[in-house]
């Protein structure tokens, strides 16, 4: 009845339920814990459209946006002693030549522009950095387990990550164009939670999180532009 | 403790628990696979291309119904390139169009270029039918095990025969 096989059995039967019973605890917690995202600035502030190809071997000529923009969010409140990172981004929306729909949450063309990872203190030694950066991470959060300063951004004219093009490979003087900031928190353990669209009890819904809409300009020429300069 | 093996109703017994406990493990399987409507709704993360989200090892639960709104930009989905019977845990970047045709551009996190390189010759973008899900839940490590077997097969035959030893020479 009491052999070692079954001494084993109960005490690994044990230690999971143990293990999976304080996992969900924590991950429960997070409905405690109120988030409460803001957005003071979103907006384009210097929009280029360019004529450019997919990747270096390619023959086929796209039109590129470079769409740069100004963010100024408190996102501190997500951070919570289960939150491992938090992933923001920043999408560029537009409707379809048809434009039948608009910029709403399933606006038809969408793309993310920048985005950026900020890890919690507790997960810093899993970023991809170089040892230098990582230092001075570790360091920005020393003796802290959980650093809500991470979560204010303060980006003034900030270049995209990403150059966004279309499939048909037109994008130049695109109407209806606009900038939404998402978040994404990533727990320890349990459920993954993005910003939602509704207050759900302590979670208040990001708002103020769409920018103006702006019209892409023409294909950027250089000559044109030398045209002028000798012009003036 | 042999003495189970001289007793042939009790081995017999004992050969319906073990078949039990697999056809239970099966079912939940099977179940969680038709609520959530994903052909495999739990997955393990093989590769760091989603860190520091994910690490190797981690255990993902997956959704793959669209109730309230489409498969969006920002989700990480688990998919499958044609042709190939891998699946990726990627962040979908980009999004073109409405509807089960609408086009996909996936990225990991940790990678510094999106997933064109990883697609099937020709195909420059994922649909929503190539999707096997979208990560809801996570557990660190649990996976690790799954890593383990697969690394080591001999690990696999090891654990077989204990899991067998313990079935023949428990009592009761």
């Amino acid at each position: 009845m009491y052999s070692s096989v079954v001494r084993l059995q109960n005490t690994f039967g044990y230690f999971t339920t143990v293990v999976f019973a304080v996992a969900a605890v924590i991950a429960f917690s997070d409905l405690f814990s109120p988030r409460t995202p803001s957005v003071g600035v979103l907006k384009a502030t210097n929009v280029q459209v360019v004529r450019g190809r997919p990747h270096y071997y390619s023959s086929k000529k796209e039109e590129y946006a470079i769409i740069k923009f100004s963010l100024d969010a408190d996102l501190s409140s997500l951070f919570t002693w289960n939150t491992k990172q938090l992933f923001v981004y920043v999408t560029a929306e537009w409707p379809s030549a048809g434009g039948s729909s608009g910029s709403g949450q399933n606006a038809t063309n969408q793309a993310v522009i920048w985005d950026s990872i900020i890890t919690a203190p507790s997960s810093d030694h899993l970023a991809n950095l170089g040892p230098v950066a990582m230092k001075k991470l570790r360091r920005s959060a020393e003796g802290k387990s959980i650093d809500p300063s991470r979560g204010k951004l303060t980006l003034k004219n900030q270049r995209p990550k990403y150059q966004i093009t279309h499939p048909s490979g037109k994008l130049a003087e695109q109407d209806d164009v606009v900038l939404r900031l998402h978040y994404n928190v990533q727990p320890w353990v349990g459920l993954l939670t993005w910003n939602q669209d509704v207050d759900l009890w302590n979670w208040k819904t990001l708002r103020n999180n769409l920018s103006k809409k702006f019209t892409l300009p023409a294909i950027k020429k250089k000559k044109a532009t030398e045209e002028k300069k000798a012009g003036k | 403790m042999l003495s189970s093996l001289q007793n042939p109703r009790q081995a017999a017994a004992q050969l319906m628990n073990f078949g039990l406990i697999l056809s239970t493990a099966f079912m939940m399987w099977k179940g969680l696979s038709v609520i959530t409507d994903s052909p495999s709704p739990i997955v393990v993360v093989l590769s760091g291309s989603m860190e520091p989200a994910f690490q190797r090892g981690d255990l993902l639960l997956l959704w793959n119904r669209n109730l309230i709104s489409e498969t969006n930009v920002g989700e990480v989905v688990v998919y499958n390139v044609r042709g190939k019977d891998i699946p990726i845990v990627h962040r979908i970047v980009r999004k073109f169009g409405v509807g089960p045709e609408a086009k996909l551009l996936t990225k990991g996190d940790n990678n510094a270029a999106d997933d064109t390189e990883l697609y099937a010759r020709g195909q420059d973008y994922l649909n929503r039918k190539d999707i096997v899900g979208s990560v809801i839940g996570y557990m660190p490590f649990v996976g690790y095990v799954t890593i383990m077997l697969s690394e080591h097969p001999w690990l696999k035959t090891v654990m077989l025969g204990i899991m067998g030893l313990v079935v023949v020479l428990q009592r009761e």
